[in-house]
């Protein structure tokens, strides 16, 4: 199963770039790869809604980076 | 319907799309969301000479709703808040199942008039609205079933062609809503209203959306054409370049450039005469 877009993050207040300080009420999708609310069409992507995938359907997905420490998962081959 | 029908006065119905299912308060503040927003929107558009509401349903979030459930709270709530508007509710839904789609037909009382997408429309970089034939149909089922009078979203030529194949199948008269803007919609341009007017048999009734700022001018084409126009924040946002606009300022607008062009505004009551509507 698809699961939500690893940088959909909900967020109430105004994002800097439309409408900075509005209070929207309700936490609003927010997108950590474009820095922007996001509409609410394209938050059913994100969140994987409806069998859609944020991975295939959203243009603006990218891989998240790995959290992982090199130090902790040395390579096998050095 | 033809420039005689504007010679001779006829009234325009005024459609008031208040909310949509694409952008939100992201994209306009003072964006009607929740039932309550929508139904203040609603009453303050009649007042201002809507007499068709187009009805999307969304979550307290602003986020798409499409089930029967939340449908009806809005519905319910523009009925408190309104006093004899048509009803219409959208039956569009791009990414959403099939089966959801019916859920806005389904309210009690169902709606006088609802929203039949005509064929596919993309959206973004990745999404299409497919609106197969097999659910165009399928909705239009239900809606006769239900005597929900179907309008016939034509986003383009190509869904032109599939409204008058089935032009037998619907009621008197058959009612047409041409979109134009980017995208799979039409070009926006006068000469493609012009054309879409000329193709269209005797007896078809016609409404016009303009995305964006195409809104006001090719709605005021559409009332010199003999047609019927859409506004709202679903379809535009601004009521002049850089300037926010309410709904009911959309609305006071069109009313007001019909009235100084000879047109009246249809009451409720004329606009179900128009339309064919039994009311309910």
């Amino acid at each position: 199963m698809v699961e939500a877009c690893p940088h959909l993050t909900y967020r109430e207040a105004g994002d800097g770039a439309t409408f900075d300080g509005a209070d929207f009420g309700e936490p609003r999708a927010f997108c950590t790869v474009t820095e922007s609310f996001v509409q609410p069409m394209r938050a059913d992507i994100c969140n994987a809604r409806y069998g859609l995938d944020p991975e295939t359907d959203c243009e603006f997905y990218v891989e998240p980076e790995s959290s992982s420490d090199e130090s902790e998962h040395p390579d096998a081959d050095r | 319907m033809t420039y005689d029908d504007y010679l001779g006065g006829k009234p325009v119905v005024v459609t008031a799309a208040l909310t949509g299912g694409v952008h939100g308060k992201e994209a306009h503040p003072d964006l009607p969301e929740t039932p309550e927003e929508i139904a203040a929107a609603a009453a303050a558009c009649e007042d201002a000479g809507a007499s068709v509401l187009h009805l999307h349903a969304r979550r307290d979030n602003g986020e798409r709703a499409f089930s029967t459930e939340r449908f009806q709270e809005v519905a319910d709530a523009v009925r408190d808040a309104t006093d004899d508007a048509v009803l219409q509710h959208s039956t569009g839904g791009t990414g959403a199942p099939d089966a959801l789609r019916h859920e806005p037909l389904r309210t009690d009382p169902a709606p006088e008039m609802a929203s039949l997408d005509m064929g596919p429309l993309n959206r973004y970089d990745r999404l299409t609205s497919e609106n197969t034939r097999e659910l165009v149909a399928s909705l239009h089922s239900e809606m006769r079933e239900r005597d929900i009078k179907p309008e016939l979203e034509v986003f383009n030529d190509g869904h032109l062609n599939e409204s008058l194949a089935i032009l037998d199948d619907l009621d008197e008269p058959p009612y047409l809503n041409f979109l134009f803007g980017g995208g799979t919609t039409s070009p926006p341009h006068p000469r493609n209203l012009m054309n879409r007017v000329e193709a269209l048999p005797e007896g078809v009734e016609f409404n016009v959306i303009g995305f964006g700022p195409h809104q006001l001018p090719l709605t005021t084409q559409s009332i010199l054409l003999g047609g019927h126009v859409r506004v709202g924040l679903e379809d535009n946002r601004y009521y002049e370049e850089g300037g926010l606009a309410s709904n009911e300022q959309l609305v006071a607008r069109a009313a007001r450039i019909a009235e100084e062009l000879g047109r009246p505004v249809a009451t409720p009551a004329e606009t179900r005469e128009m339309l064919g509507l039994r009311g309910r």
